[in-house]
């Protein structure tokens, strides 16, 4: 029979739970490991096969979720392994979903269909906004004004170079405590990702490394549908309160390196 | 070749002393007989490797091959195969029989290493488990070491995306008279199938499980059983023996080594590597010594054709080095490492001894991606494409001085591009009048890429190398005919693949002289 899998981890993160496991891998040779999954207390079922000896149980939303595991070995002959223990992990709470927005554009759910050209019409990007994205909460409609497809430097079909996406938003007084900027995306490019550069008010505020997608989000806009390849990813940060303004300020999203990225929702909060 | 020591094999099988005769034809594999489900032969039966006294004989008992657990249909036991080579397609004169073990460890697949047969002949070869009988190969043996052929016929197939297209290609190579196949990789595709990517008209839509890129064994061995129940594919090996060696698609695009250009950790991805080495070795014609031990295959190998010709097939995937600069298409001064290699410093220390001893007349290497230089840059600039033997010209160099002090007129038989190519290897790429050291030809893809067209945008740029001497965008294979004096080589394309029934036409014909190598063209 082949062994049970040790040391079983699992690690919360937005959105997502990672788990992590040893096992023999080649004596006897590992088919698939099995992952087993229980969310919310609900019914134990099969969610993934996978041959790596780690998996990332996403698509959990924004809520926090808890979800207890177990894994069984199958090997090459289809012989299966006793089930590892059990072992819980909680995602973390997205500020999209506990916080106060004081902008948003979007739905955070999973789906780019509410943005502009959704879910395929990419190739109108350069027509439809030469400028590039320059949105005004409050003024702009996200079905038209804002592209559910960013570019980046190495897409030809949007001209080769550096994109920005700008958010304009109105503050009465300054907050008491710096805001969040949340990014969902249901997808990017698989190989070349790229980084976004953050800025406020003209401020630098940080680059963030894009995760790898699934180079499908540029034809399709639901990441919920059962089966589906889209990877979604978060970007989840403090914005300094330093660098606002009463009246209004400007989140500018810059993609200085790599492919596309496409938006589910972007939005400003407070904790 | 890397030994596989029998007590590695015996840990990898995990699996009794009897079943490790699977493959063998030693009489321990008889006494696992059973009833056998019905129709069991449906992935066909193939053989390879052919030495001057034997050749490795397979096939798969799968009654269900496309069940989504990867066996087949096929209880977990193991089952006795019966195996008989015969002079004749009757079977009325019998020169070999025996069994093997069909186990489910190897998905229950065979590879059955005949020996004793007579140099230099046509066998015809069948398996029977149960009562169940399977479809007759043919199959034929390679000339003894000092003999001198008159001829060899070869074809070479590569990159068979079975959802872009109909294996026509295949439906003529059949047709062909052929003595040996090499086969350049990319067997399979991982990727995902779904209607994005299904261009082969008349056929279902795969089953759901299908729409993943594989990752798993039963994963890898589903997309083998998919492409393999195409009747083209299965005719093609059961008429002509197979030499095969991968290209990326058989893990995953543009793998090198552990590296993987998604991201996957090394640890990760040595996993993947290894179950996708296994489905490969499962279901091609390939001897014990290559069944993977872990993450490793030892697919290298050199095998003759007496005095006419010795075939090297390269794995140009297994050991290669990454990305000189991290992009695929550059010319970035890590390019020009002198320790870069495509081939590991193992196996080009075996290539370069195997060409020294050589006393053949024709070298034919495989290799799965283009070897010749090609500029990418059609202006005064440069730019190559890591992903083929242009990341590595200190290899290439190497190989090529190796080749320099060798008789024999090296042939290179490659694939990837999905394009029919023909080059002149340059002593000196700058300088088109420089000595031609040998010939490359890429043979265009049997169904990768959909219908294709005469030329595409890559053209220009192909040809914008003067060594180049031919850019064909169809589907199609190629076929040579060795001599001890000349090499034809034919470039067969057909107009369209995504519906079936396409004729053939040969786009190019070029001939080229034993020790004055040069494509000259006839058609």
């Amino acid at each position: 029979m082949p062994d049970v899998v040790r040391r079983l981890r699992a690690t919360g993160e937005l959105g997502r739970i990672r788990l992590s496991w040893e096992g023999e891998a080649y004596h006897p040779l590992v088919d698939h490991y099995a992952i087993y999954a229980s969310v919310d207390g609900a019914d134990e079922a099969l969610i993934a096969k996978t041959v790596y000896a780690t998996f990332v149980h996403g698509g959990l939303g924004g809520r926090a979720r808890t979800v207890r595991y177990r894994v069984v070995t199958v090997d090459a002959a289809g012989r299966r392994s006793r089930p590892s223990d059990f072992v819980k992990g909680t995602s973390v709470e997205s500020v999209a979903v506990s916080g106060r927005p004081i902008a948003t554009v979007g739905t955070f759910d999973h789906k780019s269909l509410e943005l502009a050209l959704a879910p395929n019409g990419y190739a109108q990007f350069p027509t439809r906004f030469p400028n590039d994205v320059d949105f005004t909460y409050g003024v702009d409609a996200p079905g038209t004004d804002w592209a559910y497809l960013h570019p980046g430097p190495a897409d030809t079909w949007a001209g080769r170079k550096a994109h920005r996406f700008t958010l304009h938003f109105g503050l009465d007084a300054l907050p008491a405590a710096d805001p969040w900027l949340a990014i969902w995306l249901i997808d990017s490019h698989a190989t070349n990702p790229g980084t976004v550069t953050i800025g406020l008010n003209g401020t630098p505020v940080r680059d963030v490394a894009l995760e790898r997608g699934a180079t499908r989000g540029s034809l399709e806009g639901d990441a919920t549908l059962p089966g589906t390849v889209l990877k979604p990813s978060y970007v989840e940060l403090a914005l300094p309160r330093t660098a606002l303004v009463a009246g209004e300020n400007s989140v500018t999203i810059d993609k200085p390196a790599g492919s596309w990225h496409a938006y589910d929702a972007v939005g400003i909060l407070i904790r | 070749m890397i030994p596989l020591e029998r007590r590695s094999f015996l840990a990898l099988t995990g699996v009794s002393t009897a079943a490790v005769v699977l493959g063998t034809g030693h009489p321990a594999a008889a006494g696992y007989d059973g009833k056998v489900p019905p129709a069991p032969f449906t992935l066909g039966v193939a053989s390879g490797s052919p030495l001057p006294d034997g050749v490795v004989l397979w096939t798969r008992l799968a009654p269900e091959p496309l069940a989504a657990d990867g066996h087949g249909g096929m209880p977990r036991r193991p089952y006795t195969v019966r195996y008989e080579v015969a002079d004749d397609t009757a079977f009325r004169r019998i020169v070999a029989r025996g069994h093997a073990l069909a186990s489910p460890e190897l998905a229950h697949t065979v590879h059955v290493e005949v020996r004793g047969l007579r140099p230099n002949r046509e066998y015809f070869y069948r398996f029977r488990a149960g009562g169940e009988i399977s479809p007759v190969g043919r199959t034929r043996t390679a000339p003894a070491p000092r003999d001198n052929p008159t001829e060899l016929r070869f074809a070479t197939a590569s990159c068979q995306a079975w959802y872009h297209g109909h294996f026509t290609a295949y439906e003529h190579m059949a047709a062909e008279d052929l003595d040996v196949l090499f086969f350049l990789g990319d067997y399979i595709y991982e990727y995902a199938i779904n209607a994005n990517n299904l261009w082969r008209l008349g056929v279902p839509m795969p089953a759901p499980e299908h729409n993943t890129e594989t990752v798993t064994l039963e994963q890898y061995r589903l997309r083998y059983a998919l492409f393999k129940t195409d009747p083209h594919l299965q005719a093609i090996h059961a008429h002509v023996p197979w030499l095969v060696t991968t290209d990326d698609h058989e893990v995953q695009n543009n793998y090198a080594d552990e590296w993987s250009e998604t991201g996957i950790t090394p640890a990760d991805f040595l996993r993947r590597r290894a179950v996708a080495y296994r489905a490969f070795y499962e279901h091609l014609p390939l001897r014990a010594v290559s069944l993977p031990d872990g993450p490793s295959m030892a697919l290298y190998q050199r095998l003759g054709w007496g005095r006419l010709a010795e075939f090297t097939m390269l794995d140009n995937r297994q050991y290669r080095d990454t990305y000189p600069a991290g992009a695929v298409i550059d010319n970035s001064p890590e390019r020009h490492n002198p320790e870069r290699t495509i081939l590991g410093s193992r196996q080009e220390r075996w290539l370069y001894e195997g060409i020294a001893r050589t006393r053949a007349t024709w070298n034919l290497l495989s290799t799965g991606v283009v070897m010749a230089q090609i500029d990418r840059d059609t202006g005064p600039g440069e730019l190559y494409s890591n992903d083929m033997w242009d990341g590595f010209p200190a290899n290439r160099d190497r190989l090529f001085a190796a080749l320099r002090r060798s008789s024999a007129t090296p042939v290179v038989l490659s694939g990837d591009i999905h394009r029919h190519v023909a080059a002149e290897l340059k002593t000196d790429w700058r300088d088109p009048g420089s000595a031609t050291l040998g010939v490359e030809l890429v043979g265009g893809s049997i169904g990768s890429d959909g219908d294709g067209a005469e030329t595409d945008s890559f053209g220009p740029l192909w040809l914008s190398n003067p060594h180049v001497k031919l850019y064909n965008a169809r589907r199609g294979y190629l076929t040579g005919r060795l001599t001890p004096t000349e090499l034809t080589s034919e470039f067969k394309t057909v107009p369209y693949v995504t519906r079936p029934g396409a004729p053939i036409a040969t786009a190019a014909r070029f001939v080229t002289e034993a020790g004055r190598p040069a494509l000259n063209r006839e058609v």
